[in-house]
């Protein structure tokens, strides 16, 4: 269940991604649903899990970018693993945390990516300063808003599910 | 799993793809794993992308039916230009076709080309790519694309109808240029700074380049033919102790392409392929 939970969330990721960039061509330089979707996936603390997450999506990423292949799934793997690392370390409970977490993995990521980059090609574009901090406060506000809205469905079903309960036993 | 071991995966992880990146940096090639990649998110591509184009299409029929005769006699009155056109054209080739046989020139082949969709386009982050869905028949690596306006760059990776494009405006492309004018020779490359703009570099300082100077593909890179339109020149500037430094705006309006043309272009003649078989120019 979980396993279809997670394939859902990647994909829906990829739908967010596509109808974004065609609604606004500059989408993807403000935000990363990609990797919001690791990180969420990496605050559950599975470290191992994250990481796996975390290469995978990225490498999907990697198709839809231009450069060398795997510079994503590179970075998104070290992301997934340091999220989950961090979520077994600190308690993560307010959705400021969480703002703060996705950005900070957004940050992250795109420094790792901008250090192969320059390690790996002869005389590579880079990344403006300005959009690489838009897009990791982009991100974080993403990833409070689904944070806050996950939240929100998982109580309004477990008061649904009490609810439920309840009137079966008085029956 | 205990974290020791984690980690362990961690850097097997990490180191694989550290080697595999060294690998394909070497081979200058695409990767299984990214045709897989393209062959899953090509189809979610193509079906988000056909919606709007869907919406437009029907908008533009609406607003066809309401000056349908004007538009006819707007597209007579341009076919009988054309034909005029073409007339002069046809006139000026058997007029090359003449002096070329006079010194023996072989003129180069034309090819053909073929209308594609474009599914998906990033050109404004720094890592710009376009996807393309090509049907039935799969594109050629080093495939030329192009719009009607110019050169949009060629096919890098194919995963059956699938295909993923190096745009001209990214760093590492490099295409062959021509000043229309001077017929002076240099490389086209991306600008950088995520600006989507061009670069021509190698023109040395004493050749004449001036602002609006139109810059054509010089048929000299190995994969796109001589002639077609790569920008024009905006900005000139004595950049280093040899070279000049020029700044091109693309032919192309990046924003604007819903579908290209790839080229059926073979850059390289046969006799040398066989002798070449890895294909790289």
């Amino acid at each position: 269940m979980a396993t279809l939970k997670l394939l859902a969330a990647i994909a829906l990721a990829a739908l967010v991604h596509f109808v974004g960039m065609q609604l606004w061509p500059g989408f993807a330089r403000v935000v990363d649903v990609f990797l919001v979707v690791v990180v969420l996936h990496g605050l559950q603390g599975s470290s191992l899990s994250a990481l796996l997450v975390g290469l995978v999506v990225g490498l999907l990423q990697d198709t839809l970018t231009g450069g060398p292949f795997g510079l994503f799934g590179f970075a998104d793997t070290i992301v997934g693993y340091v999220t989950a690392r961090l979520a077994q370390r600190l308690v993560i409970q307010r959705p400021t945390g969480v703002l703060a977490v996705v950005s900070f993995a957004s940050a992250l990521q795109q420094a790792i990516v901008v250090g192969l980059v320059l390690v790996l090609l002869p005389s590579p574009e880079l990344p403006s300063p300005v959009w690489v901090a838009v897009r990791a406060g982009t991100c974080g506000l993403l990833g409070l808003a689904i944070y806050v809205a996950l939240g929100n469905w998982r109580r309004s079903s477990e008061a649904r599910r009490r609810g439920r309960m309840n009137r079966l036993r008085m029956n | 799993m205990d974290e020791r071991r984690t980690v362990w995966v961690l850097i097997v992880v990490l180191v694989g793809q550290l080697v595999f990146l060294a690998v394909q940096g070497a081979r200058g090639g695409h990767t299984r794993a990214e045709t897989v990649g393209l062959r899953l998110l090509g189809p979610l591509a193509r079906t988000v992308a056909a919606i709007p184009r869907g919406f437009s299409d029907a908008r533009q029929d609406m607003k066809l039916r309401g000056g349908l005769q004007e538009e006819n006699r707007r597209l007579r009155r341009e076919v009988e230009e054309l034909r005029l056109h073409l007339l002069r054209l046809s006139d000026v080739e058997g007029e090359m076709r003449r002096l070329g046989e006079a010194v023996r020139y072989g003129t180069p082949p034309a090819g053909r080309i073929r209308s594609v969709d474009v599914v998906y386009v990033d050109y404004a982050s720094w890592l710009r790519t376009l996807v393309l869905y090509t049907g039935d028949a799969p594109a050629r690596k080093n495939q030329p694309v192009l719009s009607p306006d110019g050169l949009v760059g060629r096919v890098f990776a194919v995963a059956g109808p699938y295909s993923k494009v190096q745009l001209i405006t990214d760093r590492a492309a490099g295409v062959g240029g021509m000043i229309l004018r001077t017929h002076r020779q240099g490389v086209v490359r991306g600008g950088g700074r995520g600006s989507g703009a061009l670069v021509l570099d190698y023109v040395p300082l004493q050749t004449d380049v001036r602002v609006g100077d139109q810059v054509l593909t010089a048929g000299i890179d190995g994969v796109y033919p001589r002639g077609i339109p790569v920008g024009t020149v905006v900005k000139v500037e004595g950049g280093g102790q040899l070279f000049h430094k020029v700044e091109l705006a693309p032919a192309v309006d990046f924003g604007a392409l819903d579908q290209v043309y790839l080229l059926d272009y073979d850059a390289v003649p046969p006799k040398l392929k066989e002798n070449n078989p890895s294909g790289h120019p």
